[in-house]
């Protein structure tokens, strides 16, 4: 599920990611997922794919915030975006898949431009609140219907069609479930891939370097506000692709993916699996959905359980699940 | 029509002034532990849900006055314990937890109090006629109230001792732990004070609104906004910014319909953030 350095010499970034997953356990896990649709049924292979859309929506956050310090409220906003992107893409445009993704990124990182170069001129808390009241902006106009001349009637539109995918001269079709499972978690990969590039890129050092100390940074030189501002428009893009890739695996789309509690579902599963690592967010999200499909049948409010652990993750494992199972992994491997 | 601005005027700024009772809580709350409290609304909707439960089971309205502030003092001062303290050294993960402790709010409502909106009938029952119109007592009682509980805070604040200790706290952190102030329970004292003046401000709105487990995400970003607009931490400057916040938008709504009204105020609220971000009535802290 990571890219990961085959020799893990880079112990220095404290990105503890590096030193414990060596190249055998990135190509176990390749192997497993690539295994994995076979051994379970059809409507699970949906469902592990659905954890991985979320997983990389809960991802965009965990960048935002570990790596760029900035607790955003806005992912939800750049989520519908992208579904938005995605349904106009197919709709307006007539693209196929690749095209229609391509446009939902687009349309997330439009919508992103304006509202980080707001959002990236505040400090500290003042942050949270302009994120929050800014999609409370986008929903509040597209809940008022004043939308449909600005935006046509492209934000909930659904398929209405199975998706196909074309890949040069052959072209599969969403129809099997192996199919959605295989694009879904490939994109995803792909995606992770990029982002890991880009958190261990100098452009994600120099994030880290602003966010641990941001009057240092801007006196080696950076130019803070435009480097956040970067690192939000790209990280809102990732969150409208995830947008797409949800609007293509489960063909519905819907006004509520605006809303910032939707924004704050991504915080809460990142949270929960750890924000420190690109990983975690995966991990928590899995947590959050498979306790949403076992737990829910027998106790209806699962989220006070959610919300409890939560508290205790924050209280007491501040680097989330994954960080508390690489750190027993580590404490056992010690030359 | 002049009749129908008077009046929505006058509602706006009675749910204006409900706003700046809560905002002052939130503000209160942030000058000190330095949080953003994402669960202050729904703290205000535990308060309406306990005003609905009080008048359920004693049939007596008033009674929630007295009782629902003290609940919120305790509940406050059990989450600072609880929750907020352990983790004051990293202010961003106790905005997390507060996020988490709204979710268990809201979801308890929900598994307690239901799903579906209840109202409370006026309590007062009398009506005037205030330009044609047969306008509720109750409203300009609430009024009156979250004009008194505004008063009282800034009382508190300013003419009595533990008032001037959070004063001190929220001016410069280090050099009043330093003299000795008993900051533990200044920031307890505090965060049940904030709690309380939210849950207070749930019971006066209660009979005016419709009671339900969302309440909260609707008032939070209300009170963000005078927040911000007032001036983080700038305590007078929020109570005046909600006011003026909720009566324009109360004018603008007897023009248009209710969301296009908070459509502008939003937009009004993005202008002041691109050009003065550290809000309208900004004063140096200091």
């Amino acid at each position: 599920m990571k890219a990961v350095p085959v020799a893990s010499s880079a112990p220095s970034l404290g990105v503890w990611l590096a030193r414990f997953t060596p190249g055998q356990g990135f190509v176990l896990l390749a192997v497993f997922l690539l295994v994995l649709p076979w051994l379970v049924p059809n409507y699970q292979r949906v469902f592990v794919a659905e954890i991985f859309v979320w997983g990389l929506f809960a991802m965009s956050f965990a960048i935002v915030f570990g790596y760029g310090g900035m607790l955003s409220f806005a992912q939800a906003v750049f989520f519908g975006a992208g579904c938005y992107g995605f349904n106009l893409g197919t709709f307006y445009f007539g693209f196929n898949t690749w095209g229609a993704v391509i446009s939902a990124v687009i349309a997330a990182m439009l919508f992103a431009i304006p509202i980080g170069y707001i959002a990236t001129r505040v400090r500290h808390h003042h942050f949270l609140i302009v994120t929050v009241i800014i999609s409370v902006l986008v929903t509040t106009i597209l809940d008022s219907g004043h939308w449909k001349w600005l935006a046509g009637p492209y934000v909930t539109r659904s398929l209405t069609f199975v998706p196909e995918v074309p890949l040069g001269i052959v072209s599969f079709s969403f129809f099997s479930e192996m199919v959605a499972y295989y694009f879904t978690v490939i994109m995803v990969m792909l995606a992770v891939a990029v982002s890991w590039l880009l958190v261990h890129s100098p452009f994600g050092r120099a994030l880290l370097a602003i966010r641990d100390n941001e009057t240092r940074a801007k006196l080696i030189g950076l130019n803070v506000n435009r480097l956040r501002w970067i690192m939000f428009v790209i990280a809102a893009g990732i969150a409208g692709y995830s947008g797409a890739l949800f609007a293509l695996l489960a063909r519905f789309t819907n006004l509520e993916f605006f809303h910032w509690t939707y924004s704050g579902k991504a915080v809460v599963m990142a949270i929960i699996g750890g924000v420190g690592t690109l990983i975690g967010p995966f991990v928590g999200t899995a947590f959050y959905l498979l306790s949403n499909e076992y737990l829910s049948q027998f106790f209806q409010q699962f989220v006070i359980g959610v919300g409890i652990i939560l508290l205790l993750v924050i209280r007491y494992a501040p680097e989330g699940l994954w960080g508390l199972f690489a750190g027993w992994v580590r404490s056992h491997r010690s030359p | 029509m002049p009749e129908l601005v008077v009046i929505l005027a006058i509602n706006g700024l009675i749910w204006g002034l409900i706003i700046a009772l809560i905002a002052l809580g939130l503000s209160i709350i942030f000058g000190l532990l330095d949080i953003v409290n994402v669960a202050h609304g729904d703290f205000f909707m535990v308060g309406t849900v306990l005003a609905w439960t009080v008048i359920s089971y004693t049939g007596n309205f008033w009674l929630a006055f007295l009782i629902v502030p003290l609940i919120g003092m305790l509940l406050g001062c059990a989450v600072e314990r609880l929750v907020i303290k352990p983790i004051e050294n990293s202010p961003a993960l106790s905005i997390v937890a507060c996020f988490g402790l709204s979710l268990i709010l809201q979801e308890t409502v929900r598994a307690t109090f239901g799903a579906t909106p209840k109202r409370i009938l006026d309590p007062i029952g009398i009506t005037i006629p205030l330009l044609g119109l047969n306008y509720q007592i109750y409203r300009l009682f609430a009024a009156a109230v979250a004009i008194a509980a505004i008063v009282a805070f800034f009382l508190f604040l300013h003419k009595t001792k533990f008032g001037t200790w959070m004063r001190a706290v929220r001016q410069d952190r280090e050099t009043a732990i330093a003299l000795g102030l008993p900051s533990d329970r200044i920031f307890l004292v505090t965060f049940g004070l904030g709690t309380s003046m939210a849950m207070l401000g749930g019971v006066v709105a209660a009979p005016i609104t419709s009671v339900e487990f969302r309440l909260g995400l609707d008032v939070l970003p209300l009170c963000f906004m005078a927040v911000i607009i007032g001036g983080m931490g700038n305590l007078p400057g929020t109570a005046a910014a909600a006011v003026l916040l909720a009566f324009i938008e109360g004018i603008i709504t007897s023009f248009t319909e209710p969301t296009t009204a908070r459509i502008i105020s939003l937009v009004i609220m993005s202008v002041v953030l691109l050009v003065r971000p550290e809000g309208i009535f900004a004063r140096r802290r200091t």
